[in-house]
């Protein structure tokens, strides 16, 4: 390691810029390569070991497959554009699947479960009412992120001011208050001049560019840096003891929340997990492996799970030892249901 | 060790010769109720399925007890349970062995007499009855008992009991779906593991605790197995289903589990050859109610199924039956605290057992009803229950209610441990097949 980075510091002296980028993108390309090729023998084992069924690593599949995708469409400047309306639209459709088996961020907190699986350390639940709090809590964040960009600006008004600038400002102002959105989807490596670096290759991580611009209106210099690392750190020990932390208060979750709130909306989300009454024991299973700790797929006596704190992971449809109890239904057709599972799984 | 002269609390003085004389009267004609419901399987069933030989092997109580017996000598422990909340993978990981306690001798809940009232379940009143004179084998060989309390005749069954053998009891807390009783639980499965682990002086790790779950796992495996193949044109008469599942409550559960799924294909041949039990527009029943425990409390599946017309039992909703296996533990990550966590979700929140009551009472165990009519096609329902058996007996107003909404006859079926009254169950059974077959005709 000592003599790459000395190599690369050599190098790094006789090349210019240009052939700098063009390393990055090498590696970018090696890092995708390889990305693919771990996703190819997860698909070759599950099919081997006929674990098709394990929604879990399909789930895990998708995710890493969508990390990569997400990687390169932060390349394409129009990348927000197309991401903010597809958090705006897709949920009307699917619901909060986007936060189950597409966001990135999801992707770092299951791999953090992961690790946490490996060295046998249980989870940790937050009070039932607590997470309703945080839950509720979101809203909140989501206007104080929208908020504050307007609250600075009246504090430090720039010379030249008109309406169309409040929705620039909005997009793509100093703050870009609707960014917030898109936050999750920031993979921890990215290719452009990401905020943290460490020996050339630089780190994003969702949200830490946001945490960065706030903190550095008070604060200037490392201290922001400091700042920025401290918030990874609280994530990554956050989401060691509790399951998917951030999705529980996730600002993105909020704006896919809020649509199926309105009456219009009754009929959305079009993919949304059905309960069976007569076929549940009420065994609390659903209850204890959810990773956002819903309670309602366990309380509720039947019928379509309306919650907006279920991220649509359906670990607990995979779960559910009753066949046909919980099913996962898209506009009325059923698109996969508990089975008669048994089968006791040797990998987890 | 407990103290030796320890004094009786419930016990009264038998003479040892009377006790001999009794053990000797009552173990033949248990030996006798044995091969006599053997062969009436047999005779019913003329076909009967070849894989069935080993569990009428095992269902003859010697062949086992030889096995405890030698396991006992190598050092092993064996915990009996009386009701079906006692955690067996935990006794499993422990390297003990799990065995059910309760008694169906008729005449042993004669002798019980002697010890409570006759208003008294007379299950209870057996169990004491045979632990007198020393007739049931796994109850003799048990070290210690977990006596859970859900009814009031097992609350103090265990105390009754305590004379003998020490009994662990685990209180069940009666509201199963709230935070406050899972906690209560949790606590209780906390404790009888370290019991169990001092008992066994084997320390129970999350290796042997996941092996001990996928063991019971695959047995509910092959159960579910069996029941999906009764769904079905009859395939297998309902005793027969009966007798494997009540096997597993003393069985060797890997061995047990092997010759369930030896069952389960030598039936799914037989389905393909289209080669059925009984014909296929025999009225399909379905029991529920209080345990009924193998040998002499065969009574009633015996009676339905020999019944003119006749009946057949293709689901059950007894803590003897299909409740023992129905459920599986379902761990979501496999770490100690977790499994525990779900082998006490397990026992306590998916059984649907009368003695819990919820909100909306006990709604559980007519959703179970109401899905085994639907998925198993019954077409009437015998509600069993024996005097003294105040909880079955209760809930049986609200079940009626809700079967008379679908449709679906229910007949209730109160009797006790007696061979008196077969004539006459045997005519009311009779008129409520005759009852059911007319409607099918209808």
């Amino acid at each position: 390691m000592v003599n790459v980075t000395h190599l690369e510091a050599e190098r790094k002296n006789c090349i210019s810029e240009t052939t700098m980028m063009e390393l990055i993108g090498e590696m970018l390309k090696l890092t995708v390569l390889a990305g693919l090729t771990l996703a190819g023998i997860l698909v070759i084992l599950i099919w081997k070991k006929g674990l098709a069924t394990k929604v879990t690593y399909l789930r895990f599949l998708v995710q890493v497959v969508s990390m990569v995708a997400v990687f390169y469409l932060f390349t394409y400047p129009v990348w927000q554009l197309i991401v903010l309306i597809v958090i705006f639209v897709l949920p009307l459709l699917l619901g909060r699947f986007f936060c189950g088996w597409i966001c990135p961020f999801a992707l770092i907190m299951d791999a953090i479960t992961l690790i946490r699986k490996a060295v046998k350390i249980r989870y940790r639940l937050l009070p039932d009412k607590l997470n309703k709090f945080l839950h509720n809590f979101r809203y909140v964040l989501f206007l104080i992120f929208l908020i504050i960009p307007f609250v600075l600006f009246l504090f430090d008004p720039p010379s030249s001011f008109d309406t169309s600038f409040l929705l620039a400002m909005l997009l793509s102002g100093p703050f870009e208050p609707l960014r917030i959105l898109v936050g999750p989807l920031i993979p921890l490596i990215v290719p452009w001049e990401g905020p943290l670096a460490i020996s050339e290759v630089y780190f994003s991580y969702p949200y830490v560019q946001e945490v960065i611009l706030y903190s550095e209106v008070v604060f200037s210099g490392f201290i922001v840096n400091i700042i920025a690392w401290i918030f990874v750190g609280l994530t990554f020990v956050g989401s060691f003891f509790l399951r998917r932390v951030w999705c529980r208060f996730c600002p993105t979750g909020a704006s896919i929340a809020v649509v199926n709130r309105f009456k219009g909306f009754k009929w959305a989300p079009l993919l949304h997990i059905d309960k069976d009454e007569e076929k549940c024991t009420k065994c609390g299973i659903c209850k204890r492996v959810c990773p956002v700790q819903v309670t309602e797929v366990y309380e509720q006596k039947a019928g379509k799970i309306t919650t907006s704190m279920c991220t649509l992971c359906t670990r607990c449809v995979e779960m559910c030892p009753y066949e046909d109890c919980l099913k996962v239904k898209m506009g009325g057709k059923t698109v996969f249901r508990s089975r008669n599972w048994l089968e006791p799984s040797t990998i987890e | 060790m407990k103290k030796q002269s320890k004094e009786k609390k419930y016990m009264p003085e038998i003479s040892q010769k009377e006790v001999q004389e009794l053990r000797k009267t009552i173990t033949t004609t248990s030996q006798q109720i044995i091969a006599e419901n053997i062969r009436k399987m047999k005779k019913t069933d003329p076909n009967r399925p070849e894989a069935m030989k080993y569990f009428d092997e095992i269902a003859d109580f010697t062949k086992r007890e030889k096995e405890i017996r030698a396991a006992k000598q190598e050092g092993k422990k064996v915990i009996g349970y009386m009701c079906l909340f006692a955690p067996i993978e935990l006794i499993l990981a422990a390297d003990a062995i799990p065995v059910r306690v309760n008694s169906g001798w008729y005449d042993a809940s004669k002798l019980g007499d002697r010890v409570v009232p006759v208003e008294v379940c007379p299950m209870v009143r057996s169990t004491i009855g045979a632990k007198m004179i020393a007739l049931s084998p796994y109850l003799e060989l048990s070290d210690t008992l977990i006596s859970a309390l859900t009814c009031d005749g097992m609350t103090k069954l265990g105390e009754v009991l305590s004379d003998f053998k020490p009994v662990w009891a685990m209180t069940i807390p009666r509201v199963k779906d709230t935070a406050q009783s899972m906690r209560l639980w949790s606590e209780e499965i906390k404790v009888i593991r370290g019991q169990i682990e001092e008992l066994t002086g084997n320390k129970i790790r999350g290796k042997q605790l996941k092996s001990a779950i996928e063991l019971t796992q695959k047995a509910t495996k092959a159960f579910r197995r069996l029941q999906e193949l009764r769904k079905g044109p009859p395939v297998i008469m309902g005793r027969d289903a009966m007798l494997v599942n009540q096997t597993y409550m003393w069985d060797d559960i890997e061995r047990w589990t092997e010759k369930t799924e030896a069952l389960c294909d030598e039936l799914e041949e037989r389905i393909s050859q289209k080669n059925w039990a009984c014909p296929p527009d025999t009225p399909r029943v379905m029991l529920t109610g209080t345990p009924m425990i193998w040998p002499d409390n065969w009574k009633v599946p015996t009676l339905v199924e020999e019944a003119n017309p006749q009946g057949i039992l293709v689901a059950d909703e007894l803590c003897s039956g299909e409740r023992l296996l129905y459920d599986p533990v379902g761990v979501d990550e496999w770490s100690m605290s977790d499994m525990l966590n779900a082998i006490a979700e397990r026992y306590l929140m998916a059984s649907t057992c009368p003695c819990f009551t919820s909100e909306d009472g006990n709604e559980d165990r007519i959703n179970w009803l109401l899905n085994k009519i639907k998925e198993w096609n019954i077409q009437g329902v015998i509600y069993y229950v024996i005097r003294g058996c105040m909880l079955y007996a209760m809930e049986y107003t609200r079940v009626k209610k809700v079967m008379d909404s679908k449709g679906v006859p229910v007949y209730y079926l109160d009797t006790e441990y007696t061979r008196e009254d077969v004539g006459q169950m045997k005519t009311r059974i009779e008129a409520f097949l005759e009852m059911l077959s007319a409607r099918i005709d209808l």
